[in-house]
Parts: structure tokens; C-alpha cells; sequence
């Protein structure tokens, strides 16, 4: 673990409301972090051009209203087990959302890192978290 | 230094040598010291007996305690309630841990190993937790989740299947005269703590014997115990098989009545939802029921007696739940572990039924406040992303309508009359906004809305009320039409939420083909505002002229926006929605653009000022729960000739109802009453006269007087025209104050 202060950066993206059907199966960017956060709405972390959806009333939006950090995993078991009272997936890659700590959270689980985000809004309070949960504890 | 030097606990004050393994009370013990004023030891940490407080945290269990060097320790003086701390404690933050299995073992004997080691090799994911390793289980909540106390805080385990409690069982406690007194100890906390060296000088033993000690043993049936003087016991009174009453002196007792399984946790998990709850071992075993008790206490926590439970027996209390609620036995510390068997046996006795032992809750044991509060965060609140740049300003910074927002920069005055009279910026990012699409965006909002939506055209906006089912204004804000099938809503910042799960669930219920994207927390806005506002924008490249409530997109200061020319503050004003993370750029850019024009920011305090100057409300300030349209005059939003609105029913049921109520405008000399205050009729301040509430309230700089949003009730059908508010005279006059035509505005 680190024990330098982890600061959460805005995740710039694309967020597109969609049909479920439009969204399954829509054109992504080669490599992009995908992160379906509703039947009817994504996330992508990259840009996606309006066409890449097949439904004429999508909307696609450019939006970095999420901040966020990577961890390795050691760090996000020791950031979830303080404070995520249910349980995430244990299949990689994973997507899961929820409540976490009192923050709105996204995770984005990969084989050897972990993206969590929350609202740009709440930022400061997820840094304050990661500090007592990750940071402090490899002190 | 000596090594027996280097271990010392304190006690009341004095250091006191403890050896190797030494839990605090065999500590205490060695020293000839009780810890408490008395009642039989169990040192399995089922009693409330040994009670102490260790660095300040009260009533820990002092045999569970392992001694460590300078630990502070305090004896309980008082019925085995500790005296909490008095002083304010600012210990560190406990922390709490979650983890995930299938299989929940509690303790870790025979019997739990080896069900730990089965469902282990059945593919499950086990957790052991004892409290001989250290963690303490303290509940079992549903979820399922079994909360336990560790020394490095909380754990809460989220169990999928099943709890198995292999606690084993509790030793039987005496109940006779005299069971109060200190060195009387069960059957195998006295071998205990003679293996551990503690001297327990000559030892009477009734009952099983304890094991690997020396020991008269006593015969008979145990009477009472015989006080030296000093709290501690002297002899052993018994009766014998031909009613001999037999004395034997001693210095100590052991008593050996049987055991009772320890299944609390098991009666509190039976309780849970989705779990299943297996209890081996000890924990399962048919409890002793000792004798009936004839005398003595029952119940150490709650100080209950044999002729309390016949009290409460006489008086018709006779099931055991309801014996524990008339006396509290079972409710102390111990939670019915030492009186649970005893209480069983006297009902037995008397109503000749054995029954159950009563219900089981968390906690099982006592927790500090830093323990309960373990793992528990507020719900954030959000900052825009202006909250530094505010900060750098020096704004007071405050909770608002559910986010951090600006107060006042330090001069509400000031900020007041850059808006009125030059020009000024105010942060508005905390607004709702949302986005819906589809081809049935019209009709949905046709049928949220009490307005005629398809009136709306295309690159203009128009104020809403958002009604609930009973015609209630749940909020209000803005409809912009940006296409035919693309529309943006904006809401209150408090309801933005709450509204955007309305408009979702009706949407959702109703089946419509919609898109809804909200974007509150992604997007910022800036409100320039002011006489100048237009010749500001235009200094950083919108040039373009639009009308009251239009709304266009343009790239000012490098910064792509959509602007809504619109009015909350009476002047002309544009709200200026960009991606949050240009904001900071914007907002300097409109700083410094204006700085010759006499720019201020203005934070909220001013705001009030200037929106309660054009009589516009707050929804949640000046609305109440029952505040319809009308109440609110504000039927000029609603539409009743359209075919179908969520609350038109309500609205045309209740229009045919005389106006009870209705919010007015007030004004009056002097300063402003709080917000709040109460409104009578005339010049009364009897209840009688009673007329409502002042919801906001402000001098007004331009107006030079005091102006107010009130409820009033209708007194003969109209509201009266005169009232006194902390006992000075307002009158009622329309609204809005300033600028009624718009003019300014609209300019």
C-alpha cells in the first residue's frame, strides 16, 4: 500500500441514455472502460460519438462529473472492507455500485487495480476516506 | 527496573504487580483484591460480577481481560453498576470492518472447530469468531450480519447461510442470603483460578466439586452464606437430609449447580430473517434447573429478589416475558445469564410448567458510543465546484438546500446593490437539471406538468409547478424546449432529487418512450445577473440578443454554455449551465471581465433579499405540505382546461372549496421579525386571533422597510388587511414588491 495522500481526479467520459437494446449493442471505443450503470444509461470512460448508438433520441453527453482514484487491489479490500457493507463481485472485470462509506460509489474492478469513483461533488469526502482507509492504514 | 516492576496495572490509583497470563481479575485476586463488592465469580465472563472500568471504559468484564502493563483499572462500588465517565473522552475513532462468508461459527471449542472444519469442506466460506481470540460477538442483526467486538474495532460479518453457535454453557450461579458476598466463586472459575496461583485459602465446595484443587466438600442444600464483617464470605450454611442445619467456616466457596447452555445468541439469531441458526455442542445441551430459590437475589443487575418474583407472581405476572418487564431481571448487564435458571425453576415451582427463557436482543454486551457509532458516515453533502474559488473569496460557506453554498461573501449589502444597480455572479450549480428525449418527451410532461407544454416553443423556457397526486406543489422550476423531442427541466436544489424520482416513477409507471439523463451534479451554472449583465457577456463574446426566457448554446471565455436569459433576482439575469470543470474558469473570466462594471459575487443571504423583493417563493420555505396553487396564488401556472395532470383531480375537488388559507405579502416599519414568527389579526397577540406564519422576512435596502411572505387563514373569506407580528403592526399588500410590471427584467 501507499502512503502517499490519494487524491481523487475527475474521470472524463461520455454518459449516453439509451434503449437497453441500443446500449447492448452499441459500438464502443476499442479499449474503453464501459460501465453500465443502468439498463438505459453508460458510462464510458473515452470519447463516443452520438452515431455509436443505434436510437435517434439517445443522449449522449460528454461529462467529467465523476472524480475518482485507481488502487491496487490490496488497497480497495482494505478501503471496502472498512467500508462497504455489501458484498462486491469477485469475478474480473466487475461493475458494481452502490453506497459505500456514505458516498455514492462506482467501482470498476480489474485483475490487479480498482477504480472507484463518486460525484466530482463529494470528492473531498472520498479523499477524506481513502486517507483513514488506505493512506493512514499503510503508515 | 525489575521485571515484576514492569508489569503493574493500576488499581484505584496504585500500581499492582500482576504475572504472566494473568487476566486483570486473576490480577486482582493475587492482590487480594475484589473487584467489585461482591457476588459469585463465574471468570467465564457470563456474570456481571467482576465489572470494572479499564481506561476509562466502563464496565468491562475484568476476567476477560488480559493484564497488561498500566492498564487503569477502577472497581465498580456501587450493585455492579460501574460509574460512567464523567469526563469528556476523545479516544480514538473506532473503526469497523465488513466481511462476506457463507458459514458463521461462533467460539471455537471442540464443537466449533470441527463445524467450522465441515462446512469448510462442504465449499463454504467460514468465519470463526471467539471471544477467547479476541473477537466478541455482541449481536446478530438482520441482514443477516453478526456484529463482533475486536481490539482493533468492529467487525461486522455479512452472513450468507448460517450462524452456528457453539458457546457451550454457563455455570449455574448460587441464590441465597448472603450470594453477595465477595470469594464465592462457581465450580470451575474456583479451579481456575487456583491453577493460576491465586490463593483461595480453605475452599468449601457444594455441589460439584471443582477440579484439581483441595476442597471440603459440603453436603445438603445450600441455605445461606455467612458474612465476616467485611464482605466476605465466612461459612457455608447447608441443610441436611434430616433438616440439620450444618455451619462450615472457609474462606472461600465453590459452587457447582450445573450448567445452563449459552444460547442467547442463538435465541437472538432465530429471530433473523434468511439465517440459518444451529446451536452445538454445550450451547445445545438441556439446561440444570437448579432448586427453587427460597431467598436471596436472583437478578445481580437489576437488584431483583425471590420476593420480588413473588410480588410480581402474586399480581399476576406469570410468564416469564412479562416477569423480566415487571422486575427488569434479565435486562442488566448479564442479559439473564446468571438469573434465567433460577427465575425458570420459581415459575416452574409455582405455576408447575417450565418455560422457555424469554427473547433474546442485541447487544449482548455493553458497548461504548464509539463502538455503536462504528462505521456510521453521514450521507455527504455536495459542493459545487466553486466551493475554493467561494472559499478563496471569503465567503462564509454553509449547508443550503442540501449543499455547501455561499452565505455572503462578508457584505450583504454590497452584493445586494451590485445586482441592483451594476452587475453580479452567483453560484446556481446546485440547481436539478435534467435532460428527457423520445419521442413521448411532450407527453410526459404534458401529463407531469399543470402547464400547457406544447405552448412552450423551441429554444424558450417557462416557469412550472411540479403538483403531486393531491394537488400539492411539490416543486417548481423551469421547462426549456430545446426540440420537439428534447427537452431540459431545472428544480429546486433541495427537491432536485426528490423530483427527479418523481418524473421518473411517473414515467416508468405510464410506460412512455423516454430518455431522462440528470445531470445535476455534472454540470455547473452561473447566474450573472444586473443592469450590466448583458454588456458583461458581451465582453466575452455573446453577442447574441435574447429575449426573457430564451435560452441559447454560445462559447463564453472559451467555455461552451447553454444561457437562459430568465429572472429570480428582478434583474435581468442569464444563467450560464456549462461541464462543472470549466466553471472555476468561468467564474474568474466573469470576474475579471467585470471588474470596471463593479462586479460582486452574491451568495444566498443576498439572494433572499432580492427574490422576497419580487415575491418569489422558495418551495419548502414558503410552501407547507398542503400548499396547493391557490393557497400559494399561483393558479396562474396551472392550466385546469388541460385534459390530464398529475393533482388536477385533486385541484378541481378542492378549488370548490372556500380558500381557507393563503400566502400574502406583508410589509411593515422597522426590522425584520424572524422567519417563523407568528401572524395574529389587528392589533391582537391573543391566540384567539391567531392568524398564521411569516415564512420569509426581510429589509428590504431599496424599499427601506421590512417586507414578509406569510400564511394567513381567511377570516369571512378574505385575509385581513392588518396584522401584528412580535407585537407591531403589518399590512397585507400585493406582491410582487418591486418592479411589479417586470420591467427591469425584461429590459
Amino acid at each position: 500500500m501507499r502512503a502517499h495522500k490519494l487524491t481523487p481526479t475527475r474521470f472524463p467520459g461520455t454518459r449516453i441514455v439509451a434503449t437497453p437494446a441500443a446500449l447492448d449493442g452499441a459500438r464502443w471505443p476499442a479499449g474503453a472502460i464501459v460501465l453500465r450503470t443502468a439498463r438505459d444509461e453508460a458510462f464510458v470512460l473515452a470519447d463516443v460519438a452520438a452515431g455509436a448508438v443505434d436510437d435517434p433520441h439517445a443522449i449522449v453527453v460528454a461529462d467529467a462529473g465523476y472524480a475518482g482514484v485507481w488502487l491496487t487491489t490490496d488497497e480497495a479490500q482494505a478501503y471496502l472492507e472498512r467500508y462497504c457493507e455489501w458484498e462486491p463481485p469477485s469475478m474480473r472485470p466487475a461493475f458494481a455500485q452502490g453506497m459505500v462509506g456514505g458516498l455514492a460509489t462506482k467501482l470498476w474492478f480489474e485483475r490487479d487495480r480498482v477504480l472507484i469513483m463518486t460525484p466530482a461533488t463529494v470528492s473531498g469526502d472520498l479523499q477524506e476516506r481513502l486517507s483513514a482507509g488506505v493512506t493512514e492504514r499503510a503508515a | 527496573m525489575t521485571d515484576s516492576h514492569s508489569r503493574r496495572l493500576i488499581v484505584d490509583g496504585a500500581p499492582q504487580p500482576f504475572a504472566e497470563g494473568d487476566s486483570i481479575l486473576s490480577a486482582l485476586l493475587r492482590a487480594g483484591i475484589q473487584p467489585t463488592s461482591g457476588g459469585a465469580l463465574c471468570a467465564a465472563g457470563d456474570c456481571a460480577n467482576c465489572l470494572v472500568s479499564v481506561d476509562g471504559i466502563a464496565y468491562v468484564r475484568a476476567c476477560q481481560t488480559q493484564a497488561r502493563a498500566g492498564l487503569r483499572v477502577e472497581r465498580a462500588h456501587a450493585d455492579g453498576y460501574p460509574p460512567l465517565p464523567v469526563t469528556e473522552r476523545h479516544g480514538p475513532e473506532i473503526h469497523a470492518r465488513h466481511l462476506h462468508c457463507d458459514v458463521v461459527v461462533v467460539s471455537q471449542g471442540e464443537a466449533g472447530k470441527a463445524a467450522a472444519e465441515a462446512a469448510h469442506a462442504d465449499g463454504n466460506r467460514v468465519i470463526v469468531l471467539d471471544a477467547a481470540g479476541g473477537q466478541e460477538v455482541i449481536g446478530v442483526y438482520p441482514g443477516p450480519l453478526v456484529v463482533a467486538r475486536t481490539d482493533a474495532g468492529m467487525l461486522n460479518v455479512h452472513v450468507k447461510r448460517e450462524l452456528v453457535v457453539a458457546t457451550g454453557a454457563a455455570e449455574i450461579q448460587p441464590v441465597a442470603p448472603g450470594s453477595e458476598l465477595s470469594s464465592i466463586f462457581t465450580a470451575r472459575a474456583a479451579a481456575l483460578m487456583h491453577s493460576a496461583g491465586v490463593a483461595l485459602g480453605r475452599v468449601a465446595a457444594i455441589g460439584a466439586a471443582p477440579d484439581g484443587m483441595p476442597c471440603e466438600h459440603v453436603e445438603g442444600q445450600l441455605l445461606r452464606f455467612e458474612d465476616n464483617g467485611r464482605g466476605h464470605v465466612a461459612a457455608i450454611i447447608t441443610r441436611d437430609a434430616q433438616g440439620n442445619e450444618r455451619r462450615t467456616p472457609c474462606d472461600s466457596v465453590s459452587v457447582g449447580f450445573g450448567l445452563s447452555p449459552r444460547n442467547g445468541l442463538a435465541r437472538m439469531a432465530a429471530q433473523v430473517p434468511g439465517l440459518t441458526v444451529r446451536t452445538i455442542g454445550d450451547a445445545a445441551r438441556e439446561p440444570d434447573i437448579p432448586p427453587c430459590p427460597l431467598a436471596g437475589i436472583v437478578c445481580g443487575c437489576s437488584g431483583v429478589s425471590v420476593d420480588d418474583l413473588q410480588s410480581v407472581w402474586e399480581r399476576g405476572f406469570r410468564e416469564l416475558e412479562l416477569v423480566k418487564r415487571s422486575t427488569l431481571a434479565g435486562t442488566g448487564t448479564c442479559q439473564g445469564a446468571a438469573c434465567i435458571p433460577h427465575i425458570r425453576s420459581f415459575l416452574q415451582n409455582r405455576g408447575g410448567v417450565l418455560q422457555q427463557p424469554f427473547t433474546a436482543r442485541p447487544v449482548a454486551r455493553q458497548l461504548t458510543m464509539g463502538e455503536v457509532s462504528a462505521g456510521s458516515h453521514h450521507t455527504a453533502t455536495p459542493r459545487s465546484a466553486l466551493d475554493a474559488e467561494h472559499r478563496a473569496l471569503g465567503a462564509y460557506v454553509t449547508r443550503v438546500g442540501g449543499w455547501y453554498r455561499p452565505w455572503n461573501y462578508g457584505n450583504v449589502e454590497a452584493e445586494y446593490w451590485a445586482v441592483r444597480e451594476a452587475v453580479s455572479i452567483g453560484d446556481v450549480s446546485t440547481l436539478g437539471k435534467m435532460q428527457i428525449s423520445g419521442p413521448d418527451a411532450l407527453e410526459a410532461l404534458e401529463r407531469l406538468y399543470p402547464t400547457k407544454v406544447s405552448t412552450i416553443k423551441t429554444g424558450r423556457s417557462r416557469y412550472v409547478l411540479l403538483l403531486d397526486e393531491r394537488g400539492y406543489v411539490l416543486d417548481d422550476g423551469l421547462i426549456s424546449k430545446d426540440s420537439d423531442t428534447r427537452y431540459t427541466l431545472t428544480f429546486t436544489s433541495g427537491g432536485a432529487t426528490t423530483a427527479e424520482l418523481w418524473v421518473r416513477d411517473w414515467v416508468e409507471s405510464w410506460g412512455l418512450d423516454v430518455r431522462l439523463l440528470n445531470q445535476t451534479m455534472s454540470l455547473g451554472a452561473i447566474n450573472v445577473t444586473g443592469p450590466l449583465a448583458t454588456t458583461l457577456l458581451k465582453r466575452l463574446g455573446f453577442d447574441q440578443l435574447l429575449a426573457f426566457m430564451e435560452h441559447r448554446e454560445a462559447v463564453i471565455a472559451g467555455v461552451r454554455c447553454k444561457v437562459y436569459r430568465l429572472s429570480f433576482t428582478g434583474e435581468v439575469s442569464y444563467e450560464l449551465h456549462h461541464p462543472a470543470e470549466h466553471s472555476v474558469a468561468l467564474w474568474r473570466a466573469l470576474m475579471r471581465a467585470g471588474a470596471d462594471l463593479g462586479i460582486k459575487p452574491h451568495g444566498i443571504e443576498a439572494l433572499l433579499k432580492l427574490r422576497l423583493e419580487k415575491g418569489h417563493i422558495i418551495v419548502g420555505q414558503d410552501s407547507d405540505f398542503d400548499s396547493t396553487p391557490r393557497r400559494l396564488n399561483h393558479e396562474w401556472a396551472v392550466k385546469l382546461d388541460k385534459p390530464y395532470f398529475v393533482g388536477k383531480q385533486a385541484l378541481l375537488r378542492t378549488n370548490k372549496l372556500p380558500l381557507d388559507k393563503m400566502l400574502v405579502g406583508l410589509e411593515m416599519d422597522g426590522p425584520a421579525p424572524l422567519e417563523g414568527s407568528v401572524v395574529y389579526r389587528g392589533e391582537s397577540s391573543d391566540m384567539a386571533d391567531y392568524a398564521g406564519y411569516v415564512t420569509s422576512s426581510s429589509f428590504s435596502p431599496l424599499l427601506r422597510k421590512t417586507i414578509m411572505l406569510a400564511w394567513v387563514k381567511l377570516f369571512d373569506g378574505a385575509a385581513p388587511e392588518r396584522v401584528s407580528v412580535n407585537g407591531r403592526i403589518a399590512k397585507r399588500v400585493q406582491t410582487p414588491f418591486y418592479d411589479p410590471e417586470a420591467a427591469r427584467a425584461r429590459a
